[in-house]
């Protein structure tokens, strides 16, 4: 159970205070709500540059990090789809210094034409290393166009190609923070060694005078339903072939996110879960092969990908995966739900071990309802029973909604 | 009005004062750490091994014979263990390193009782079946494929390779036919004296009662493994510095590692060298990444860091860089080791080095799994609690002086092994 207090500051800011006195440190995380989803489709990318231009000075202060880590505190900073997060924990009795630094680049930043050369190229080579440079760094690139018609997920963070960061002007940039940057666009956190109080003073003086900015009505165009099975394929040098199937599937709004997550831990989490037991040590066609959902904030995706063993043919692959769905959508039993209920518990309370975790659960289920969320996840699994996963499997496994990508090895 | 161009006063912290970890002796002076704090009423428990790389006498064996524990049991098939303990919601985690070899089991504790003789089964009676060798080798190539195709992969490889030398268990890779090599045999034996005769210590750590804890002491007494020691190993002088480039077509980016062998926490320059590796690669503020990655823009990340073994240690630079500015990032590179060799570091620079490093070091700290793995390193290696008290007191009081001196000691380029993976 974590306690903690929740306050609105007079401009909009979102404030979740956790006091835990076992730490002599401080966790802040600020999520701002916008991800690559909030991206014009010819400028994508920019949620995640943007994250990467927040370290390159405020307008108050040339540097983000040294006085950071001059007052013992450490930092990192994700975006993905649906959001951009940043965190950090520090000595509490330098807190304000956290306070200090997030509130200015929360007002404004210096918006430096060298700062934007600096990140575009490093973006461009985190494109290169992660998503180039990789055998099959590229899935996602053509998973998401192949599944997404529509939406805006249709692009990954990273962006759709180099292109849209190499043209990142300046303007670009400064328009898409005031668009998204404001205090009630955002959920504060404080998870550690540091008292309501302190809190709230330290928030009314740094924060607070920051103002309210007009904040655009999210308006995103709806996927429509799939109609027929959607393949692609890639054939490159890699060392062995790959199959990707995605399904669409609920959101992680939806009240079916909690069946449909169950579901996928029965198919393949873990050494005694259906998928590894039959697929890769029964049948020896795979590797590994892994399913999970990607709980995105818009209806989202159920992915299965799998590691073929040499020599095994893509039809047998996917048959054998098609097989072990039909199977699923008419028999699960008691036991195996169970199981995967008390991993998903034990997931959640080791999720809780440390304080820049919890600040960002407390943030995260904010975000979507509610912060006390996180002290009735448990409880919402266990809810959970075989008849409503077996309805999400027969609800979603069927060919019309399905993208697969077949990554074919050519050597 | 609000001052927002000055930084709030900083406010140096008390002296940090290390929890106090409780050990105790079992089974013939087998050392247990024992911490009991934090708020999740979960448990670690971790059994150390001297069966680490420096073990086996032919080369994957160390790591097949960890890896393959869970596959199956006298008792029970790798379907049912695997059953056995995801019923519990429990995590089994295997690690094989150069020197050691742990086994940890994560559970929440009301589930111990359930859990942790599923464990202690795994780690005493492996059956090290056949047929799951053979999956382990069809998986094992596989990866180590998909690895080869990846700069970073190469380069670590090539370096370690030239440190050690390719035959030594320090700077031995895994080939493809060293998975042909494996058999029960080997690996039962390899077992026999390695884990059933070579428990070196234990961790208990979490949130715990009584009860559980003294479940867990006394299903490990009763388990009866044998004290183990570390191996003798002999440590080949250190090679020339040697530079290679070995091409990989059509790669976008070059991977490049740069260093040379060093020493390890018993060293006395290893606190003034972990400070300078800081201040040139160890922190997102260092110089490397100041000025190649947030500067020139050549990468997206460039690092070093001192890896110290129970025998030796070495230092490393490693980034990926754009193909096309391969050189002008070694070039770079090089700039920063001179400048450290050549000019003493500002005091504001070194300050803000030295404030960094205490909040990592009370961070990692902090929560009962991360103070642990502390007790573990000194445990494992020999020291006591004052080591780190003693890195605590350098890096208040080392000056710029005396870092200058260890730079010229340990940083000339001319002493470093250069190892380039790309176009």
């Amino acid at each position: 159970m974590i306690k903690f207090d929740r306050f609105t500051l007079s401009n909009g800011l979102t404030v979740i205070v956790h006091e835990d006195n076992s730490s002599p440190l401080v966790a802040m995380n600020i999520l701002y709500k916008v991800g690559a989803r909030d991206e014009d489709a010819h400028k994508t990318g920019f949620a995640h540059l943007f994250e990467h231009l927040m370290f390159g000075g405020s307008i108050n202060i040339s540097s983000y990090d040294e006085p950071l880590q001059m007052a013992g505190g450490e930092n990192n900073a994700f975006t993905n789809n649906d959001i951009t997060n940043y965190y950090l924990t520090i000595p509490s009795q330098n807190l304000e210094t956290a306070f200090w630094l997030e509130s200015d680049r929360m007002l404004s930043l210096a918006f430096t034409e060298k700062s934007l050369e600096v990140q575009r190229n490093v973006v461009v080579e985190e494109f290169k290393q992660r998503y180039l440079n990789q055998p099959y760094g590229d899935v996602w690139l053509m998973l998401r166009p192949l599944a997404y018609k529509v939406h805006p997920y249709q692009w990954a963070t990273i962006g759709k190609e180099i292109s849209h960061i190499e043209d990142a002007t300046l303007q670009d940039v400064k328009s898409f923070f005031k668009k998204w940057y404001a205090p009630n666009n955002a959920i504060l956190t404080l998870v550690g060694n540091c008292t309501l109080e302190t809190a709230k003073q330290l928030c009314e003086k740094w924060f607070e005078p920051i103002p309210v900015s007009n904040i655009p009505v999210r308006n995103l165009p709806i996927e429509p339903k799939q109609s027929e099975k959607r393949t692609a394929e890639i054939n490159k040098p890699v060392p062995n072939s790959n199959i990707y199937m995605v399904w669409h599937c609920c959101s992680r709004l939806d009240p079916e996110f909690y069946a449909t997550d169950l579901l996928s831990d029965i198919l393949a989490r873990g050494k005694s879960s259906r998928f590894y037991l039959r697929l890769v040590k029964e049948l020896k066609f795979f590797t590994d092969i892994s399913a999970y959902m990607l709980g995105d904030l818009d209806k989202s995706l159920f992915m299965i990908e799998g590691k073929l063993v040499n020599g095994i043919s893509m039809k047998d692959a996917e048959d054998a995966i098609l097989n072990e769905l039909e199977k699923i959508k008419h028999d699960i039993s008691e036991q195996e739900l169970q199981k995967v209920k008390n991993k998903v518990e034990s997931s959640l309370v080791f999720s809780e071990m440390s304080l820049d975790s919890k600040a960002l659960n407390l943030a995260y289920y904010e975000l979507i309802g509610d912060a006390n969320l996180v002290n009735e996840q448990i409880t919402k699994y266990q809810g959970i029973g075989s008849i409503e996963i077996m309805n999400i499997a027969k609800e979603i496994f069927h060919p019309e909604n399905c993208s697969v990508l077949y990554y074919n090895a050519t050597k | 009005m609000l001052n927002r161009t000055e930084s709030p006063a900083l406010n140096q912290s008390a002296d940090i004062k290390i929890p106090e970890a409780k050990i105790i002796y079992i089974n013939d002076n087998i050392p247990v750490i024992i911490v009991n704090e934090g708020t999740q009423e979960v448990m670690k428990v971790e059994l150390v091994f001297s069966a680490g790389n420096i073990s086996e006498e032919i080369p994957m064996l160390a790591s097949a014979a960890s890896e393959l524990l869970d596959e199956g049991t006298r008792k029970r098939s790798s379907a049912e263990i695997a059953e056995a303990l995801d019923n519990y919601g429990a995590y089994f985690q295997t690690e094989c390193g150069n020197d050691f070899a742990s086994v940890s089991l994560y559970s929440l504790s009301r589930f111990l009782p359930k859990t942790l003789p599923v464990l202690l089964e795994i780690i005493k009676e492996p059956a090290y079946p056949e047929k799951e060798i053979a999956t382990f080798c069809v998986q094992g190539k596989q990866r180590l494929a998909v690895n080869q195709e990846k700069v970073d992969f190469l380069a670590r490889k090539h370096f370690i390779n030239s440190l050690y030398g390719n035959q030594h268990p320090y700077g031995h890779f895994p080939s493809e036919q060293d998975f042909d090599t494996l058999t029960p045999e080997k690996l039962i034996s390899f077992h026999k004296k390695n884990y059933l005769n070579g428990l070196v210590a234990i961790v208990i750590a979490g949130k715990f009662n009584d009860e559980q804890l003294n479940l867990a002491i006394n299903e490990i007494k009763n388990a009866s493994f044998k004290k183990g020691n570390v191996e003798k190993l002999t440590i080949p002088s250190s090679p020339d510095a040697l530079q290679l480039h070995i091409p990989k077509e059509g790669a976008v980016q070059s991977a490049i590692r740069i260093g040379r062998r060093l020493f390890n926490r018993k060293h006395p320059d290893y606190f003034k060298f972990t400070i300078l590796n800081t201040i040139l690669g160890g922190y997102f503020g260092s110089r490397l990444m100041s000025n190649i990655r947030e500067d020139k823009g050549y990468t997206y990340g460039i690092g070093s860091g001192i890896i110290p073994q129970f025998f030796d240690g070495y230092f490393f630079i490693s980034t990926e860089v754009g193909s096309d500015v391969c050189s002008e990032a070694i070039k770079e590179i090089h700039f920063e080791l001179n400048r450290l060799i050549s000019e003493a570091i500002p005091s504001s620079e070194l300050n803000l080095v030295k404030s960094y490093l205490t909040g990592s070091f009370q961070r990692s700290i902090d929560g009962p799994f991360s103070l642990s793995d502390r007790y573990k390193t000194l445990v494992l290696n020999g020291l006591e609690l004052d080591h780190y008290y003693a890195y605590l007191n350098t890096l208040k009081n080392v000056t710029s002086e005396e870092l200058l001196e260890t730079a010229h000691h340990y940083l000339e380029v001319i002493h470093m092994t250069q190892v380039i993976i790309g176009p």
